[in-house]
């Protein structure tokens, strides 16, 4: 993955910063006293054509033994720098791990700490609606009814905080196996088909090639699609409708989704996928839906394209590549 | 509504404020409660208790829901019990790893009650 290769390049360069110095410098001179002063040596030797017997005494035998010291020198002095960086890379590898290690904790710690008092508000709140514990009024109960739509809410935060964590932290993998895009296609179709008879929006289903298949996370790039269309949904107009349109070319998958909404204006485009963004605060959403769906979509090594006009509607494309298998993660 | 021979349903369970809702619901759905708050006081009470079924945390004190899981389902007084899982725990192989080993469903919180009750009510009537 690109943002991984360049996390390594930047622990590189801070093993380096750590050391004070760049400890390349430092080696050229061991290296250089390794290898180049005894290299000297022997072509001093190969030039003055003598004996033995003259190399092992006098000037000569003087000159190897400085050199064979020399050289000593550059061993210890290459070591010990090749044993600070090796050091300062196991250190860094350790804490890489453990950083990783504390993202799986957080994901789960904020599952556990946040999910278990919601379940238990929101089985309460079921039981005294429900009259479990007594007979309650009818403006009781609408207070009630209030309280669930906001857990429900809370619910739906908590889960997309927490998707959206594992994907940035890369702690989600993606599970790959080889599977029709209009099959899933079609069941996220029906199971928001509730949602949109409540606001009597049409799904429109365009499936070009309903063989199509990819190869990728099949839940996640299902939530990538049922997030489109929802928001497709939520924002068309009562009797409006949403077209999924299914097709391909030579290089990408294409998931297209189009809403008969109020359109998105062309200088709020850009921050349509950042967090907790909703451009129609009336509409009730967590603001993470598209966030969510363009990590989804990037981590299948897509892209998901957006085309809108005021008063007439948008469209959102998602593309991904035919083979994903050609491009290793 | 359940009046005769009420069926007999061991919570194994953490929260004490989701026990009492979990409790309200179902004995007002004519069940009976057993509850254990800890993972080897659930496993001898379901030993001594017999239930018609356990609802298991999986985020428990001194154990944890899946060693309470295994330990039920390789003993053979109660590896008949159909046990539902319900936990705020996320982890990819979680859900496969329990089914694996046995649980009957597997509902993530916070869960729908009345998805519950379908749980509880298809286990039983099964």
């Amino acid at each position: 993955m690109d943002k991984r290769d360049k996390t390594k390049t930047t622990d590189y360069k801070l093993v380096i910063q750590e050391l004070k110095e760049n400890p390349y410098k430092r080696l050229n001179i061991a290296f250089a006293l390794m290898v180049i002063v005894p290299f000297l040596a022997f072509l001093y030797l190969l030039t003055s054509r003598l004996f033995t017997i003259d190399i092992l005494i006098g000037n000569t035998g003087f000159i190897l033994g400085v050199t064979f010291f020399i050289s000593i020198c550059g061993f210890y002095i290459a070591y010990n720098i090749l044993k600070k960086i090796f050091n300062k890379i196991l250190d860094y590898a350790f804490q890489a791990k453990h950083s990783d290690q504390l993202k799986s904790t957080f994901v789960a710690t904020v599952s556990h700490e946040l999910k278990n008092p919601l379940s238990s508000i929101k089985i309460n709140i079921y039981n005294i609606f429900a009259g479990f514990i007594g007979q309650i009024n009818e403006e009781q109960k609408k207070v009630l009814q209030l309280c669930q739509v906001t857990i429900e809410r809370m619910a739906r935060l908590i889960n997309g905080l927490l998707d959206l964590h594992k994907i940035e932290a890369g702690v989600a993998n993606l599970k790959r196996n080889r599977f029709n895009l209009a099959e899933i296609s079609a069941r996220q179709i029906n199971e928001l088909q509730t949602l949109a008879d409540k606001k009597n929006v049409k799904i429109i289903k365009e499936f070009l090639d309903e063989s199509l298949t990819v190869w990728g996370d099949e839940d996640k790039l299902s939530q990538a699609i049922v997030n489109l269309l929802s928001n497709g949904i939520k924002f068309a107009p009562e009797n409006g409708a949403v077209t999924l349109k299914i097709y391909s070319d030579s290089t990408f998958a294409k998931i297209e989704c189009v809403d008969t909404g109020p359109g998105i204006p062309d200088n709020k485009v850009n921050m349509l996928f950042n967090k907790f963004e909703r451009l129609n605060s009336v509409e009730e959403g967590t603001g993470l839906g598209l966030a969510i769906t363009k990590d989804i979509v990037e981590l299948h090594r897509g892209k998901i394209l957006v085309e809108s006009q005021v008063g007439r509607g948008s469209k959102f494309i998602i593309l991904l590549p035919r083979d994903l298998r050609e491009t290793k993660r | 509504m359940q009046t005769k021979d009420p069926k007999k349903i061991l919570i194994v369970e953490d929260e004490k404020e989701l026990v009492l809702g979990l409790a309200t619901l179902l004995k007002s759905h004519g069940y009976s409660i057993v509850v254990a708050y800890d993972s080897l006081f659930g496993i001898s009470l379901a030993h001594k208790e017999n239930p018609d079924l356990i609802i298991l945390d999986l985020g428990l004190p001194a154990g944890g829901g899946l060693y309470v899981l295994e330990s039920l389902k390789n003993s053979v007084e109660t590896v008949d019990i159909p046990i539902l899982i319900l936990t705020a725990q996320q982890g990819g192989d979680l859900e496969e790893k329990a089914k694996r080993i046995g649980a009957l469903a597997y509902l993530h919180k916070p869960f729908d009650p009345e998805l519950l009750l379908n749980k509880i009510n298809e286990a039983l009537s099964a």
